[in-house]
C-alpha cells in the first residue's frame, strides 16, 4: 500500500516485477539501475542468489521528483520466480501498488508463464486484490533470442494466451539490451499513479 | 533437415538454454539428442557422441538436484536483513512497538531465524508484545528442528514466571498445537507447574567417544560485546559437560551469557583435533569460596558435533 502524505506532498509506492524463474525480472532492475541513474536514490540490493536465481527479492529505490506538486518515490521489487518460493512471493507482494509481469518469450517456457500468471492472480486474491483491478503491465521479454535461433513465441500468441482476458498494456522487450524496459516502467508508473489519484486524489 | 543437422540444432539449443539458466529445458534437449543417437546405428563416432551427451546430462542432473535440494534459507547480509525488517514492518497504533514485531516476523518468514530470535528476545521485555514474541521464538526453533531446545526454553519460561498464568496457558496451547502439527514426539509438560527443573536438550554425543577439550570458542549472544567471538579455557570436563571460569573483572562477558542459551556455532579445541558443534548453557554460577571467589563458572552441555 502506498504511503501518501498529503501534508508534505509525498508519495511512496511499490511496484513488483513478477514472473516465472529466469524470465528476466532481475535483469530489468539491473538495466533500470544502470540507465536511470538520475532517478536512482539508493543502492540496488540483490539479496543472495543461488546459481543466478533470486532467492529472496531484489530492491531498487527510485525518486521521480515532483509530479503534480508531489514528491514521488518508487520502490521496485522482484520476486523469486521458482515455484518453491511461494511464501517469499507472498511477502514481497504485500503492499503492492503496481505489477509488471515479465513473461519469457521462449517457446519452452510457455507453460511456466501461464502458471506464474495464475500464481500472481491467486496471491493477489489472498491479499484481497484483483488482478483485473491492480495496475498491471505485461512484458514479453527475451525477444532477442529469436536471432540466436531459439524458438520464440510470437507476440500475438503470447498476448492471446496471457492477455486475452486482462487486456492490459504489453511491451516486447529484451531486458539485457534494455529494449522495452523503460517503456514498461513508464507505463506501470503511469497506471499506478493514476490509480492512486483515483483513490486518494493526491494531484494538485 | 537431415539427422546431422537436427542433432546440431538441438545441441545449440540445449547449450543456449543452459547458458540462460534454463537447466531443465537444456536437460530435455540433451535427452532428445541422446534418443536420436541411440535410435540410429549409422552415426559416425556414435559411442563417443553418446558418452559426451551422457556426461552433459549427468552434470545437468547434478546441478538441478543441488539447486532444488537447497531448502535452508541462507543467512542474508545485515543490509538485506535490515531491509527485510523495514519493508515488512507494520504500525499498529494499538500496540506500541508492533512495527518491531512485524519486522521480526518478516525476518523469520524469510528464514533469517537467528536474527529474528534476537529481535523477538528483545521484545520479551515489552508487555504488549511479549506473548507474540514468545510464540514466534518457539516457532523459529521448531522450524530449525531444535525441538528439544524449544521445549527447554518453554520450561524455563514457566519456571521463571516471566509470563502471567493466562499467557503461559496461551503459549502452551500454541506450542502443543505446533508440535502436533509438525508430527514431533516432544514431551512439553514436566511435573506440572511446580517443577524447578529446566529440561535440557538431549545430547547426540556418545560420552565415551568425546575427546578431552582444552578450550572452546563461540560468539557472545547479547550485550555490549554481542557477536564477538571469545575463547575460554576448559577447567573441568565430565562427559558432555564442560566447565569454564569467567573472571569477575569481565562483567560484560559474564552478563552476556545466560543459562538456556544455545550456541549453534562452537569450536572445540582438543590437543589432537579441532571440531565444531553446538552447546547449551546448562548453568552459570558465581563462585562463593576459594581462590576463585567472585568469578563465575560457566557450564556448557555439548549437544552436537558437526565436523
Amino acid at each position: 500500500m502506498a504511503v501518501i502524505n498529503l501534508k508534505n506532498r509525498q508519495i511512496e509506492c511499490k511496484i513488483v516485477y513478477y514472473g516465472p524463474g529466469r524470465s528476466g525480472k532481475t535483469t530489468n532492475l539491473e538495466y533500470i539501475h544502470k540507465a536511470f541513474q538520475k532517478q536512482v536514490i539508493g543502492k540496488m540490493i540483490s539479496i543472495d542468489t543461488e546459481g543466478d536465481r533470486t532467492l529472496f527479492f531484489d530492491f531498487l529505490p527510485l525518486g521521480l521528483g515532483k509530479i503534480k506538486g508531489c514528491d514521488v518515490k518508487v520502490q521496485l521489487y522482484t520476486v523469486p520466480g521458482q515455484i518453491k518460493y511461494q511464501a517469499t512471493r507472498q511477502l514481497v507482494l504485500k503492499g503492492v501498488d503496481g505489477v509488471v509481469f515479465v513473461a519469457d518469450s521462449l517457446a519452452v517456457r510457455r507453460e511456466k508463464n501461464m502458471i506464474s500468471l495464475k500464481d500472481l492472480h491467486e496471491n493477489l486474491l489472498k491479499m484481497g486484490l484483483s488482478i483485473r483491478k491492480i495496475p498491471l503491465v505485461l512484458q514479453y521479454n527475451k525477444r532477442d533470442l529469436e536471432q540466436m535461433g531459439l524458438p520464440v513465441m510470437s507476440i500475438e500468441k503470447m498476448d492471446h494466451e496471457l492477455n486475452r482476458q486482462l487486456k492490459v498494456p504489453f511491451f516486447p522487450a529484451s531486458a539485457l539490451s534494455g529494449q522495452g524496459v523503460g517503456n514498461t516502467l513508464t507505463q506501470v508508473l503511469k497506471l499506478t499513479l493514476q490509480s492512486l489519484q483515483n483513490e486518494f486524489n493526491w494531484a494538485q | 533437415m537431415n539427422l546431422g543437422e537436427k542433432i546440431k540444432a538441438y545441441y545449440q539449443e540445449a547449450e543456449l538454454y543452459e547458458t540462460h539458466g534454463l537447466l531443465v529445458e537444456s536437460l530435455e534437449k540433451f535427452r532428445a539428442i541422446e534418443g536420436l543417437i541411440k535410435a540410429n546405428q549409422n552415426i559416425r563416432n556414435r559411442n563417443t557422441l553418446l558418452a559426451k551427451i551422457s556426461a552433459r546430462i549427468e552434470t545437468l542432473k547434478k546441478t538441478i538436484q543441488r539447486l532444488d535440494g537447497t531448502k535452508k534459507a541462507p543467512q542474508a547480509s545485515p543490509d538485506a536483513q535490515s531491509l527485510m525488517k523495514e519493508m515488512y514492518s507494520f504500525n499498529d497504533p494499538e500496540a506500541k512497538g508492533s512495527s518491531s514485531l512485524g519486522g521480526a516476523i518478516a525476518l523469520a518468514k524469510f528464514g533469517q531465524y537467528d536474527k529474528a530470535i534476537e529481535e523477538f528476545n528483545r521484545l520479551l521485555d515489552q508487555d504488549a508484545l511479549r506473548l507474540d514474541a514468545a510464540k514466534n521464538i518457539l516457532w523459529c526453533w521448531l522450524e530449525q528442528n531444535y525441538g528439544d531446545y524449544a521445549v527447554s526454553l518453554y520450561q524455563k519460561w514457566r519456571k521463571t514466571k516471566l509470563f502471567p498464568p493466562e499467557e503461559i496457558a496461551s503459549i502452551q496451547n500454541y506450542f502443543s498445537a505446533l508440535v502436533k502439527q509438525k508430527g514431533l514426539n516432544l514431551e512439553i509438560e514436566i511435573d506440572g507447574l511446580e517443577s524447578q527443573q529446566t529440561v535440557e536438550p538431549d545430547s547426540e554425543i556418545d560420552e565415551d567417544e568425546l575427546l578431552d577439550i582444552n578450550s572452546v570458542r563461540f560468539a557472545l549472544p547479547r550485550g555490549a560485546r554481542e557477536g564477538e567471538k571469545v575463547e575460554l579455557e576448559v577447567s573441568f570436563q565430565s562427559g558432555q559437560y564442560i566447565q569454564m571460569i569467567m573472571p569477575r573483572k569481565q562483567k560484560e562477558l559474564i552478563e552476556s551469557i545466560k543459562p538456556g542459551d544455545l550456541f549453534k556455532d562452537m569450536t572445540f579445541y582438543s590437543s589432537v583435533a579441532i571440531f565444531s558443534g553446538e552447546g547449551y548453557v546448562s548453568a552459570r554460577n558465581e563462585i562463593n569460596a576459594g581462590p576463585k571467589k567472585g568469578d563465575s563458572s560457566l557450564e556448557i552441555k555439548i549437544i552436537k558435533i558437526i565436523s
